[in-house]
Order: structure tokens, then C-alpha cells, then sequence
């Protein structure tokens, strides 16, 4: 046995020495071919960092020559280095955006016939603008995701009477089956313009539907909670239900009821007509206990109101900065109440059964884009009802609106428009002209379709 | 009525796709392809960008959204080329699978050795791009490099197909070199060329051409007359032998500027399948490269 081992034991040292050999011969072709090979990349990596360095230097040089004075403003950061207002990263600072809203306006009505003007038979609030130079708002946005779990989103318009709560909700990002939940203060998906903010409208002021049935910002912020759904379908269709604490103050009113007293419902679907156009459309309804003062001057209605929408977008893009969009909405109210006036306490029954309806068509080419709108009430439905008598309201109020937009780029918007509107019932239009100028800056949120 | 909501419904869900794919969204029409290659018939891709469509100019579309929604994997550009669209639809999608951070959200610029990283940016320079120039699938050592982090990917995704995926990598590879050979017979080296956007650079950067000036001013913002007089003056000089655009965006500018210079317009694709014979990313470098020839 040891023999054995001890002739194994001898014949692999006498064959070692060879074989180390081969071994280290093979590897010393192997090193020079390495070596060979990272010469060629080592020159080809040279050649690469040359250019590179060459268009570094390009870029400096054109942006010295392009932009001197934004140059010196702007402070260097390191390359790579992202660092936040207290030295943090990124990730400790949510994204902010500020959209200034300003415009100019000229009416032939006085500021005190505008402030008085409401639609009879469907609200007493006047319009806001004053003749001369206004600020809307500087709206705030700040969002970002809370964890893996939410993303929180804050809109705070910032006005000369001070800063608003808009919008202040959550929204889950790790819910299975397309469902996504919302939950705080924000604008209801009730039909379309609602959701919208209004420096994203396409025209300074909101449709005259909402105007008549929701006041001059919509439904507005509300309280609540959303619950959304959309199905693994081969179309889009989206439902979504909502509970909102109901504080509109033509539609609901905040005393209307103990708790939550707003609900709504709505559907919104769409298709591709073609690779360069795409409808959008559907059905929604808000509904819930009323109590307001701003239905009818001088009495409060306590009752129950449902509307009813009917949204459709129909959007055309054959080229990339060209491109056509048509809107419309109808909206239904249906509407029934004791009136109590405030003078006397006489109450009576109230039924309204009302709508209204807008259309629109803007057409972008380049950096100018186009708009018209009408919009009427009264269309199918115009019935109110006091005490069981229809009223008569006198002429079916309506307004037609032409405007025109330069955008310089996408983050500034200067919008020339004019509205001839009859909706004041009384025999006296409002003329009025609008010169309104948008800048966006920050974070830029992608817009919704 | 109950027979004609399930008729109307009942469709719907039998034509949900079939489970044995992947299903993969890619934004621009080359992640597409490059998806096809690598993925082969074990995945099914939609593609949301069409390719006659600026990927600057676009908008989040409902149909983007769904078909997010049913996606095991997101393939995009990155480099904040899609930011005006591909927030809202990852965010709109309600698609755990694809949100950041998972490896079914897949930024195809994590594998680029990014150019033109500028240093400080403001929007006073124009819609420029914060994190370097987005335009590098004009880059086959680039795009290599993206099909290879694919075929990690998904062979991560998919277990029981990983050798496949591997497989495919290693045929892309394979042609890749084989195609350079003609594509590098395109002698480019020291050349000089006009642009129209800022398109063009990792396909001059790689293939050793030049471009002095570009008809934008700043990235986005149209051209002023008083610009192009003085384009016109430094063309003059340096002599250009062409101008490089895309179909769908600057050639009327371009035109009009080669008719006072006499530089000739070279129209390029900007993306696969936006001119004829462009169908995958190959065929598409084959038309870029014979039309700088």
C-alpha cells in the first residue's frame, strides 16, 4: 500500500515541472493576447473619451455664448450631486410646481353690475372679475409618493385673500386589480371640467352649465372618499363611485345634513378611432341633500338634488404639434325643495327640472392654438316650479366665446378671448375681453387626456 | 336587458390575452423592436408611441393606460423623454408590476453611457434635457448594451425561459456585429453636418461625424429669421455637407435653409418604422447609415 502511494507520489512530481510549464506557457499567450486586446479597447476608449471631451467643451462653449446672463445666476451643482435645500437628496423634497394665473379684463358692464350678475332661476352669485387687472391665483402643487403604498398630492392656490386649501389627498398605488382608492379634500370626477384645474381650461372661464348648477369653480375641493376601478379589458373603461361631505354651496351646502351627503357615480371610457385620434366619453351623476340661500334671492331651499352628465372629447393629432380637440357636456339637474323666505318664513315647494349643455372645438397648429365655444341653458328641460306654478325666467340664457393662444413654450400661455354673454336674462349682454397670461414653473405633472 | 349587458360584457373577458406570454409595453417603436428580438415568441408586445409620432410632443392617451394595466413589464426610453406622458399612465395603470422600482418598470437609459449631461439647467434654455441627450438608439454600442439588461430581465421575469432569452441575446449580438461591418464602410470620419434637433449625436459620436450648428435655437423653441440669417452666414464657412433631419419635424425649415446653401437635405427616421423599409431596429440603422452614405 505505501509503495504504492509513494510511486504515485513520484511519478506526479516527476510530471509536475512539464505540466506547470504548458500551464505557464499557455497563460503567458494568453496575457500578451489580453494584453493586445485591452490595448486596441484602451485606444478605442481614448478615442471615445476624446470625443467626448470634444462635444463637453462644444456644449460649454454654446451655452456661454447662448445664455450669458442665466449663466452667472444659476448656481453649479457637481455633477451627480443632487442635493436638496438642506443638503439632503432628492428623495426628502416632494415636487413643487407654481402656476401664476393674472389677466387684464375689459366689460361694458361696470364692476358692480358683474358682481350682481347671477343667472336667474339657477343662481344668485355674480362673476368674480373686476375690470381692469386681476390676479386669479398662484397655484402650489406639491406631490409625491408617501411610501410604497400612497402618493399624496397638494394643490394650495395661493390669492390676495390668502392661501386656500384646493386639494389635499392620498391615493394608493399597490391596490390589486385595478381598483385605487383617493381619500382627503379634492375635485370630484363628476363629469369633465370638475377634476380640471382652471390654468389647465382651455378657456378662462369654466363652461356656463357648471357656472349654473356648481358655481364659477365646479364642484370644487370636497371632502371624501373615492374608489375607482379599471378592469383588464381589451377597451378602457373606468368606474368610480365617490361619498363627499357634500359643502358646495349652490349644489349641497354644508348644513345639509349630518355627515357625508354627497354621492356620486360615473363611467368613463374610451377608444382610439385612429392611431392619431381618440374619443373619450360617458356618464356620471352627483347627487344628495341640498340647503342654500344662492338658488333664489332672499329664501333658502331644503331639499334633495340630483345631476346628471353626459361628457364626450373627441381629440386629433396628425401631426406633433398640430392637432384638433371637440368637447361637449350636458348636464341635467333634477331638483325638489321646500323654498323657506327669509323675510316672511313663507314656505313653498320648489321642482326644477333644468340642464344645460356647452360645445367646443380648439385647433392647435405650433405654438398657436384656436378656440370657440357655446354654451346655453335650457335646452330640452327648463322647467321651475314655485309652489307648483312654472315660472316664466324670460330668454333661455347663453354665451358665445372665440379665443385665441400663443404659447411661446410649453410652460407659458398668453390667451386673447371674447365673450358675448346673454346669460343675465335682463335684456343687457356682458362684452367682455380677456388678456390672460399663464406661467408654469417646477415640477412639471404630466396632464391628464 | 340582463342578456344584452352579458352580451356585451362576456366578450370583453374572453378576449383577455393569454397567460403563457409576457405582455410588454414599450413606448417608442425601436424598444419594440428590440423587445421582438430578444423576447421572441414568448412575449407580446404593444407598443405606445407610433412611429409617425414625436415622442416630444405626446399625450397620455386611455388607450396607453390599459394597456399598461395589463402589463408584466414597462420598457422605456428614459432620460425624461416620455415624461410628459408615462408618469400619468404608470400612475393611472393601478399596475403594481410596473410602478419604479420594480423590475417590471424598465428604464432602457440605466444601461447608456449618457452624452450631453449638461451641468446646470434652467427652462431658460429651452425644453433641454436635465439628464443628458435621450436620443440613443442611433447607438448600436449603446442599444447592445440595452438588449442585453432586456434579456437579464426577463429571464429574471420568466424563469423557465431563461436559457431562451439568453439565447436570443447572443443571436442580436451576433448580428449586431455582423451588420457594423457594413455600417462602418460608411465612411463618416471628420465630417461636417447641420441638424435640425439634437437627434443626431451618439450616431455622430460613434460613427466619427461632426455637427457644427443646429437650426433650433434651443431644443424646442422654432427658429427666428434672424437666427437663420446667421446659420446662413456660418454655413457659409464651414460648408456643411448636409442637413440632418427627421420627416416629421424641421424639414420645412430645412428645406428652405438647404435651397440658400446649397447643403443638402439627408433625410434620417427618427424612429422604426417612420419611413419606408424601416421595420426593425436593423432595417432602420441600414436607412439611417445608406442615407448618410
Amino acid at each position: 500500500m505505501r509503495t504504492r502511494i509513494i510511486a504515485a507520489a513520484v511519478f506526479m512530481a516527476a510530471f509536475m515541472p512539464f505540466s506547470v510549464c504548458r500551464a505557464a506557457e499557455e497563460l503567458e499567450s494568453r496575457l500578451n493576447q489580453l494584453d493586445a486586446e485591452l490595448g486596441s479597447q484602451g485606444e478605442i476608449i481614448r478615442e471615445q473619451q476624446k470625443t467626448i471631451e470634444g462635444l463637453r467643451a462644444e456644449l460649454t462653449k454654446q451655452k456661454e455664448q447662448e445664455t450669458p446672463a442665466q449663466e452667472a445666476a444659476t448656481p453649479v451643482t457637481k455633477a451627480g450631486g443632487v442635493s436638496g435645500f438642506f443638503g439632503g437628496s432628492a428623495l426628502t423634497n416632494p415636487n413643487i410646481s407654481l402656476v401664476l394665473d393674472t389677466f387684464a379684463h375689459t366689460s361694458d358692464l361696470k364692476d358692480d353690475e358683474l358682481e350682481s350678475r347671477g343667472i336667474p332661476g339657477f343662481t344668485t352669485s355674480g362673476l368674480e372679475q373686476q375690470n381692469g387687472f386681476n390676479l386669479r391665483a398662484a397655484e402650489l402643487f406639491i406631490f409625491a409618493p408617501v411610501d410604497p403604498y400612497f402618493n399624496l398630492y397638494v394643490n394650495l392656490p395661493v390669492t390676495e385673500d390668502g392661501i386656500e386649501l384646493e386639494e389635499a389627498y392620498a391615493v394608493t398605488t399597490a391596490l390589486p386589480e385595478g381598483l385605487q382608492a383617493k381619500g382627503g379634500k379634492f375635485k370630484s370626477n363628476f363629469s369633465r371640467l370638475n377634476a380640471q384645474h382652471p390654468h389647465t381650461w382651455d378657456f378662462y372661464d369654466i363652461a356656463l352649465p357648471y357656472r349654473a348648477f356648481l358655481g364659477d369653480e365646479g364642484l370644487g375641493g370636497e371632502k371624501g372618499v373615492q374608489l375607482t376601478w379599471l378592469p383588464a379589458w381589451p377597451v378602457y373603461t373606468q368606474f368610480g363611485a365617490e361619498a363627499l361631505q357634500g359643502e358646495n354651496d349652490l349644489l349641497f351646502g354644508a348644513d345639509a345634513a349630518n355627515g357625508p351627503h354627497a354621492f356620486s357615480l360615473f363611467v368613463k371610457a374610451s377608444v382610439d378611432t385612429t392611431d392619431n385620434s381618440t374619443l373619450y366619453f360617458g356618464p356620471s351623476v352627483l347627487f344628495g341633500k341640498t340647503k342654500t340661500e344662492n338658488i333664489v334671492d332672499g329664501a333658502e331651499l331644503d331639499g334633495e338634488s340630483a345631476l346628471y352628465g353626459l361628457e364626450a372629447v373627441w381629440k386629433w393629432k396628425p401631426q406633433p404639434r398640430q392637432g384638433l380637440t371637440l368637447q361637449g357636456e350636458y348636464l341635467y339637474l333634477d331638483q325638489d325643495g321646500d323654498l323657506t323666505d327669509a323675510e316672511t318664513g313663507d314656505v313653498e315647494s320648489l321642482c326644477r327640472r333644468q340642464d344645460g349643455f356647452y360645445v367646443q372645438g380648439i385647433y392647435q397648429l405650433n405654438r398657436w392654438r384656436f378656440g370657440a365655444r357655446y354654451d346655453a341653458l335650457e335646452l330640452l328641460a327648463d322647467s321651475f316650479k314655485r309652489a307648483g306654478e312654472k315660472e316664466n325666467l324670460g330668454e333661455t340664457p347663453w354665451r358665445a366665446t372665440g379665443s385665441v393662444e400663443f404659447n411661446p413654450s410649453e410652460f407659458t400661455r398668453i390667451r386673447l378671448q371674447y365673450n358675448h354673454d346673454e346669460s343675465g336674462r335682463d335684456d343687457r349682454s356682458n362684452d367682455e375681453a380677456i388678456l390672460q397670461f399663464l406661467f408654469g414653473i417646477g415640477a412639471h405633472a404630466a396632464h391628464t387626456f | 336587458m340582463r342578456n344584452i349587458i352579458l352580451g356585451l360584457f362576456l366578450p370583453l373577458l374572453l378576449t383577455t390575452p393569454a397567460l403563457a406570454d409576457m405582455n410588454i409595453v414599450a413606448t417608442l417603436p425601436w424598444i419594440g423592436s428590440l423587445a421582438r428580438e430578444i423576447g421572441g415568441d414568448q412575449v407580446t408586445v404593444t407598443t405606445l408611441v407610433k412611429p409617425n409620432q414625436d415622442p416630444h410632443f405626446l399625450e397620455a392617451k386611455p388607450s396607453m393606460i390599459i394597456a399598461a394595466r395589463k402589463a408584466d413589464m414597462i420598457i422605456y426610453n428614459g432620460l425624461d423623454l416620455e415624461i410628459g406622458y408615462l408618469p400619468i399612465v404608470l400612475e393611472s395603470a393601478r399596475n403594481p408590476k410596473i410602478v419604479p422600482g420594480k423590475p417590471g418598470n424598465f428604464d432602457c437609459s440605466r444601461f447608456v453611457h449618457v452624452i450631453e449631461k449638461p451641468t446646470a439647467v434652467d427652462r431658460s434654455m429651452g425644453d433641454i434635457h436635465p439628464l443628458g441627450n435621450p436620443h440613443y438608439h442611433f447607438s448600436p454600442a449603446n442599444v447592445l448594451r440595452v438588449a442585453q439588461g432586456m434579456a437579464d430581465v426577463l429571464a429574471d421575469l420568466d424563469r423557465t425561459h431563461v436559457d431562451f432569452y439568453r439565447q436570443n441575446f447572443k443571436g442580436f449580438a451576433a448580428k449586431v456585429e455582423a451588420h457594423r461591418k457594413q455600417w462602418e464602410s460608411v465612411n463618416l470620419k471628420g465630417k461636417e453636418f447641420v441638424a435640425y434637433h439634437r437627434n443626431f449625436e451618439y450616431l455622430a459620436a460613434e460613427f466619427g461625424f461632426r455637427i457644427v450648428d443646429y437650426i433650433e435655437p434651443k431644443p424646442g423653441i422654432p427658429p427666428s429669421a434672424s437666427h437663420i440669417e446667421n446659420l446662413i452666414e456660418d454655413m457659409k464657412s464651414d460648408k456643411p455637407i448636409g442637413i440632418l433631419v427627421t420627416p416629421g419635424y424641421g424639414l420645412k425649415e430645412s428645406e428652405s435653409l438647404s435651397a440658400r446653401t446649397g447643403a443638402k437635405v439627408v433625410i434620417l427616421p427618427q424612429d422604426v418604422g417612420a419611413m419606408p423599409g424601416t421595420d426593425d431596429w436593423f432595417a432602420f440603422m441600414d436607412t439611417v447609415l445608406a442615407a448618410l452614405r
